[in-house]
């Protein structure tokens, strides 16, 4: 699986050239290249595939994670990587061991669209996102208590009763958060939950950057 | 009272008796709401395309008097509930019927407005009758135009039928102290799921 | 003497007194069902979040204030337009008048000119 074959993508061998043994392995699926990295390097490989003159990644595709149906099989966190300039993708992927902490370095400070995409992924699977601006709940609501659906682990129908489901949904006030550049009026600043305006009144204005 | 017989064990729901002058009255007031249902419009997925379809020329909303969308519930009479409704927005919905004002009705159009439809999962409402009170289940996914017009026909005959002596009638059912509107009970088996979903079990 | 505007105010007792039956029946006859959510303004379903009560700029105000006092001004011009004609044995004197009636208001729009108050930042 290491020997280069004729439809693997170039980068995988200068990746190897670069980092060596932080690069597990590398395979190829339906033309694809995957590119297995260690937990521990995956932020330089990542910078390094975007700011190198010859790798140019510079559109995030996408973040997202596989739980294989097979429950020994390790969580994957992925990155879907393309180089707009020469038409080229990349899959990297990190495998985070169930038992452990599923922590992995965001790549938010070099693709600012990581944003939602990690927090998707924090939603679905509970992957935390070392770094991260905003590390909370985007698809379902802030106060999700009942765990991390795409896991396989989670039932489909969720752990709680339709009734209970159901109360929890009718108790959220769906404007918890907006961002502060919103709410940073006078107006607005007595509705706000506590943790807003302790952080309005460190001084923040805006969101992110 | 007179002419009409009342069985011994029927339960009595008007205040005051039923005679000419009122049904002459609940005739004028039900022709008159049912002639000009103003519906707001709570499109969310697929069945709202089939609404507008319903609204659009060739099957014409306007002949029942429907054509102006209140999207505010404020001037609206019938709450069509078009789509799927995931748990992230029953507050919303909820609120939004709370602030139409009475006469009002629902129209619960789609399988997933309904029940759940195909999704029955972690985050769709399971039919939205457990968050506020429907009057007429429109099924289909999506149901044709003649579908949610045969419903509103449906709701056209309800709303003749209704009569101001009824004390049961307009009564706004609010969310309790627990938090549901209907006994947790009731949500459970309304959520149950039925057909081939009772055997989807499994997490994965 | 006021006999031609008899049916004038006929039709404003009749106007007022529509207005009072439709409102008063209205308010006296239906049966009013609250709760607090409808109470509260339509924000699309979403809890109302800040207050419609703003502060307003001042200099709004000022802005209306100069509007009116040289709209006045335009709307004198036009009586004394219908007088000037009428008269034409006055004319030149009365041409001096409009003319001094105008330097006044002239001399007051140099005064808001020069103090700022036309500059809107």
């Amino acid at each position: 699986m290491s020997a280069p074959t004729a439809a693997q993508s170039p980068s995988a061998q200068a990746l190897r050239d670069a980092f060596g043994a932080a690069i597990e392995r590398v395979e190829v699926s339906c033309g694809d290249t995957i590119v297995y990295v260690s937990r521990e390097r995956i932020h330089d490989v990542l910078a390094w595939l975007k700011e190198t003159p010859t790798q140019d990644f510079d559109y995030l595709t996408d973040v997202t994670a596989v739980d294989y149906r097979d429950a020994e099989r390790p969580l994957e966190v992925v990155w879907q990587l393309r180089s707009l300039a020469r038409k080229a993708d990349l899959r990297v992927k990190v495998r985070l061991d169930k038992d452990g902490p599923l922590d992995v370095p965001t790549c938010w400070d070099l693709w600012r669209g990581a944003n939602w995409l990690e927090r998707e992924v924090f939603d679905m699977f509970g992957v935390n996102f070392a770094g991260h601006p905003d590390m909370r709940r985007i698809l379902m609501w802030e106060t999700y208590q009942e765990g991390f659906p795409l896991r396989k682990d989670f039932p489909l129908r969720g752990h709680f009763s339709r009734a209970e489901q159901t109360r929890q949904a009718l108790a959220v006030n769906p404007e918890a958060h907006y961002s502060l550049e919103e709410l940073a009026t006078a107006d607005a600043y007595r509705n706000l939950p506590q943790d807003m305006r302790e952080r309005l009144r460190r001084g923040e204005r805006g969101g992110p950057e | 009272m007179g002419l009409i017989a009342t069985p011994p064990d029927a339960t009595v729901v008007s205040s005051t008796s039923p005679n000419w002058v009122t049904t002459r009255l609940d005739f004028l007031a039900n022709w008159a709401r049912t002639s000009s249902l103003w519906p707001m419009p709570f499109g969310t997925a697929c069945c709202a395309i089939e609404f507008m379809a319903s609204a659009g020329s060739r099957f014409d909303l306007s002949r029942f008097g429907m054509e102006r969308m209140s999207f505010s519930p404020r001037q609206a009479d019938v709450l069509i509930c078009a789509g799927r409704l995931p748990f992230k927005l029953a507050p919303v919905i909820r609120r939004i019927w709370d602030q139409m004002p009475q006469p009002k009705w629902a129209i619960s159009m789609g399988a997933c407005a309904s029940s759940g439809g195909i999704f029955d999962n972690y985050s769709m409402v399971q039919g939205i009758d457990t968050i506020i009170p429907v009057d007429v289940y429109v099924p289909g996914c999506p149901p044709r135009p003649e579908g949610l017009m045969y419903g509103i026909l449906l709701l056209m005959k309800k709303i003749r039928g209704e009569t101001f002596t009824d004390d049961r009638l307009r009564v706004e059912k609010l969310v309790g102290p627990d938090g549901l509107y209907l006994p947790p009970e009731r949500v459970d088996e309304l959520s149950e799921p039925f057909g081939n979903s009772v055997s989807q079990t499994r997490s994965s | 003497m006021l006999r031609p505007y008899i049916p004038i105010l006929l039709v404003t007792a009749f106007v007022v007194f529509n207005a009072v039956l439709l409102l008063g029946l209205s308010h006296w006859l239906s049966a009013y069902r609250t709760n607090p959510a409808k109470q509260q303004p339509y924000e699309s379903g979403m809890p109302v979040l800040g207050d419609a009560r703003q502060r307003f700029s001042v200099k709004f105000y000022l802005i209306a204030m100069l509007f009116i006092v040289f709209d006045i001004e335009t709307v004198f011009m036009i009586p004394w337009a219908v007088a000037f004609r009428s008269l034409p044995a006055l004319s030149g004197l009365l041409l001096v008048e409009m003319l001094v009636f105008m330097l006044i208001l002239a001399v007051g729009y140099v005064y808001i000119w020069k103090r700022g108050a036309l500059q809107w930042d």
